[in-house]
């Protein structure tokens, strides 16, 4: 069972690298972790795959040292090892590179590699002639092509990683853990980042390589283990496996729920008549050639991973991203979105992912409630605070949302509760448009359904509701229409009937991403499942 | 579906919960009982310690001296709640006495140029604020510091440090010397602005924007609300108060001097701190404004009359500062 691939052929060590044996780890209720085995060998690139909540990202916290483990055991090189702090951890050899990077931008690379570890003359002063050189022994020892004068600030973001890689491995490192590396490379970046991997292993650092696209497994990694709702779903060797097999592996296939029932969809005919809005070819930083249509009373949902831009469709919409390129049509007139307040005066409402962006905490229900509209309660500019606090009131009843009254300070309401206060902003007078950013995140179930009611409701009122969501069962559950986002563009859009059940829009999603951007341009959409 | 009620069960407080709660804002200053507190021990110690404090001279005395303070306090409230800070005011104040001496004396000897050249100078130069503030995304810290010394500076030029005399009668009965209904105009000039500062911080569209602005400027611009408008024309208030802060002591004084008030920034911004903004933008109020200026009036006055030294009043003045801000800060 040893990888055939030209990368690492020799056989991997009789004892691997690292070796994680039956981990658990609760969190309160929840187990995140249960019994999950792991073993790295030195010199390879393990891909570690799932979805977000499966139980990575808890993984490297205990490899780590961020977390201890309620039971198991990991070894390093068939000692036993337990890490109560990162500095142990680090001890041991395992460093981990973050998504967020910690450099310190206005610093030079050299600078950055040996920040805190500077060679020093008397009087604490830096002795920069040997900081240079000891970096650039460093780096070339790595392989690693990097100017170390160069400021870490002005570097592309691909550099800017093999800094912050280079910087890991400073000191006796043996486990390198990348979380998500590539997710805001170009190609071109990504090829740079592999290369120095590859360098990397060939010292004979075994890697951990967390990704969400499964076309650079292939290309990287000589095995993969997948987690799923915090348990092994299996390991592969990359050689003997394929895509289908690993996103089944992700997946699952018996965890996601039937579809609910679904009415008729909206014929051809219907899209002409009754648009409310719609983009054609709408280009910016992060979107690319974007066509959408939103229709009177429809719930249009945008699929899609985090950072695929379905975030950024709603955003350009509300006026709050520049647009490069292309038209909007509002109610069948030409409109282009200059910011929120224009937005809004064509009757477009957004409730943001993040309710610290769509409410001032600290401010009372009222407040909130009545700041999107102060127009309708105000007279030559004074308030009329007896139709603020009435409507405020009117929202709360409408709404159910539990809070003492009006007065009580958005604070101190549960995360639904607020939800509830962010979708009150823009109930009255009904938008044409509702743009929803994750509207049941951190929300419980039961103001989940509440949500749910006050959208339907909005949409049998005519308003037309362009919703995002992670939660597959969700969109399904709710959505006439459901496009799917992959880098920025439209891959393809769904009409209700097409897609069974959330399973199946999971499959496509993971395909569609998997192929990548290029994957589209060539067509290959063709042999995707429908 | 128990989720659902469980965080925010309405539950009524019994008694002693309620004198914890009331103890505990006295204590932490959510409601700012502190404030009247601190102002009524300053005027029990005082009036312990001198014969001459407890008189309704002495408190118009007050009234007069806090003026300057209390008039600027009113915009500066605005500017704080919307999370800037205007540093500059005590030069404006300065500039826009220059403006206004040096406008009646070129034209007709007339106080109506006067006024509008002295309140159109302050409007000028926080619009001059307001604009590099939330156009070029300077830190108004930086923007106010940088006015405050371009300010001053033309006030000295403009007549190369010389002060201006004032000869207009009716100029010095408007701002300086007269009477309004038995209130000595200064005090009417004082109370005019808190109340136009109450009524367009509480019960205007304008005062729920700033304390949105303030208290969550993502959300203020989700709301579709031009934030970069309104922080504007809070330093637009706050330096057309200046001006009239000016009119009032170069009426007082006849004359207006390139070099006055030096250093007023700091009261100001004392005082409106006092009276419960929270520098972190979003909370504030005109009336504890109004007291936080008067327990700076007072403290000035009442240490002058137990005839502290001047540099020892500083110190004092400061430690009570940080002591009261200690108290009544959240």
């Amino acid at each position: 069972m040893e990888p055939s691939g030209s990368v690492a052929a020799q056989p991997g060590p009789p004892t691997p690298l690292v070796m994680v044996n039956g981990i658990n780890k609760r969190f309160g209720g929840v187990r995140a972790l249960r019994d999950v085995n792991l073993e790295v060998r030195a010199g390879e690139v393990l891909a570690l795959l799932g979805e977000n909540g499966a139980g990575k990202s808890t993984l490297i916290k205990i490899l780590s040292g961020v977390h201890a483990p309620d039971g198991g055991a990991i070894e390093i090189e068939g000692r036993p090892a337990a890490f109560d702090s990162p500095a142990k951890s680090r001890e041991a050899g395992i460093a981990v590179v973050y998504q967020d990077l910690s450099l310190v931008e206005s610093l030079s690379v050299a600078d950055n590699l040996l920040l805190g570890r500077e060679p020093l003359a008397r009087f604490g002063f830096v002795r920069k002639r040997a900081l240079m050189a000891q970096a650039e022994a460093f780096l070339a020892q790595l392989g690693i092509p990097l100017d170390i004068k160069a400021t870490v600030g002005s570097l592309p973001f691909a550099y800017r990683q093999m800094t912050e890689i280079a910087k890991a491995l400073m000191g006796e490192v043996r486990l390198l853990i990348l979380d998500e590396p590539t997710s805001s490379l170009t190609s071109d970046e990504v090829r740079i980042l592999f290369d120095a991997i590859g360098k990397v292993t060939r010292r004979g650092v075994g890697v951990i390589y967390v990704t969400h696209r499964l076309n650079e497994v292939f290309e990287i990694s000589q095995r993969v283990t997948v987690l799923r709702d915090g348990a092994n779903a299996g390991t592969f060797v990359t050689a003997d496996t394929d895509m289908k097999r690993l996103v089944n592996a992700i997946v699952g296939s018996d965890r996601l729920a039937p579809a609910a029932p679904r009415a008729a969809p909206p014929t051809t005919a219907s899209f002409e008549t009754a648009q409310v809005l719609s983009l054609s070819n709408v280009s910016n930083d992060r979107l690319r050639a974007v066509d959408l249509s939103i229709l009177k009373g429809e719930i249009h949902g945008l699929a899609g991973l985090i950072g695929s831009g379905r975030t950024e469709i709603l955003e350009t919409i509300f006026g709050l991203r520049s647009v490069d390129d292309g038209t909007f049509e509002i109610d069948g007139r030409r409109w282009l979105p200059k910011n929120p307040a224009d937005a809004i005066d064509q009757g477009i409402a957004l409730v943001p992912e993040d309710r610290h962006v769509g409410l001032v905490l600290d401010h009372s229900i009222e407040r909130n409630v009545t700041l999107s509209r102060l127009p309708y309660f105000s007279r030559w500019g004074w308030m009329q605070q007896r139709a603020a606090g009435k409507r405020a009131e009117t929202a709360i009843s409408r709404l159910a949302v539990k809070a003492q009254g009006a007065s009580s300070l958005v604070r101190t309401l549960s995360g639904g509760n607020q939800q509830k206060v962010v979708f009150g902003k823009w109930n009255d007078p009904r938008p044409r448009v509702l743009l929803l950013d994750e509207p049941t995140v951190g929300v419980d179930v039961g103001a989940r359904e509440e949500i749910y009611g006050v959208i339907r409701h909005a949409v049998r009122d005519g308003t037309g509701v362009l919703v995002v969501s992670s939660d597959l069962v969700e969109l399904i559950e709710l959505c006439d229409r459901i496009s799917v986002i992959v880098d920025g563009r439209v891959a393809r859009t769904l009409l209700r009937g097409e897609i069974d059940d959330a399973e199946e829009l999971h499959h496509l999603l993971q395909l569609y991403q998997a192929s990548g951007p290029s994957a589209l341009d060539k067509g290959a959409s063709q042999e995707l499942p429908a | 579906m128990t989720e659902l009620t469980a965080p925010n069960i309405v539950t009524s407080p019994t008694p002693s919960d309620r004198r914890r709660k009331l103890l505990q804002n006295l204590l932490r200053g959510e409601r700012p009982y502190m404030l009247y507190i601190a102002f009524v021990i300053l005027l029990v110690v005082f009036s312990l310690s001198s014969p001459w404090f407890l008189s309704v001279e002495n408190f118009l005395n007050i009234g007069r001296q806090t003026t300057l303070v209390s008039i600027i306090a009113v915009g500066m409230t605005f500017v704080i709640i919307a999370r800037q800070i205007d540093l500059s005011i005590a030069s404006t104040l300065a500039l826009s006495g220059m403006a206004a001496a040096l406008a009646m004396s070129h034209v007709d000897n007339s106080w109506i140029v006067g006024a509008a050249a002295g309140l159109g100078t302050g409007a000028l130069v926080g619009l001059l604020n307001g604009i590099l503030t939330t156009q070029l995304s300077i830190p108004s810290f930086l923007v106010t510091l940088g006015t405050l010394s371009m300010a001053r500076g033309l006030a000295m030029m403009v007549t190369n440090t010389k002060p201006v005399i004032i000869t207009n009668e009716t100029y010095f009965a408007i701002f300086g010397e007269g009477s309004f209904f038995g209130i000595p105009v200064p005090i009417a000039w004082t109370l005019a602005a808190m109340i136009v500062g109450i009524l367009l911080l509480h019960y205007n569209v304008f005062g729920r924007r700033i304390y949105a602005v303030g208290g969550n400027p993502t959300a203020a611009l989700y709301s579709g609300i031009n934030t970069k408008w309104v922080t504007t024309a809070a330093f637009v208030l706050t330096g057309t108060l200046a001006g009239l802060a000016a009119l009032v002591l170069s009426a007082r004084s006849h004359a207006a001097r390139p070099d006055v008030v030096q250093g007023m920034e700091l009261d100001v911004i004392a005082a409106v701190i006092l009276g419960g903004c929270s520098l972190f933008g979003g909370r504030g109020y005109i009336l504890g404004t109004l007291f936080g200026s008067l327990i700076i009036g007072t403290l000035n006055n009442g240490l002058v009359l137990l005839g502290v030294s001047s540099p020892m009043q500083l110190v004092i003045k400061g430690a009570i500062i940080v002591a009261a801000v200690a108290f009544t800060k959240r």
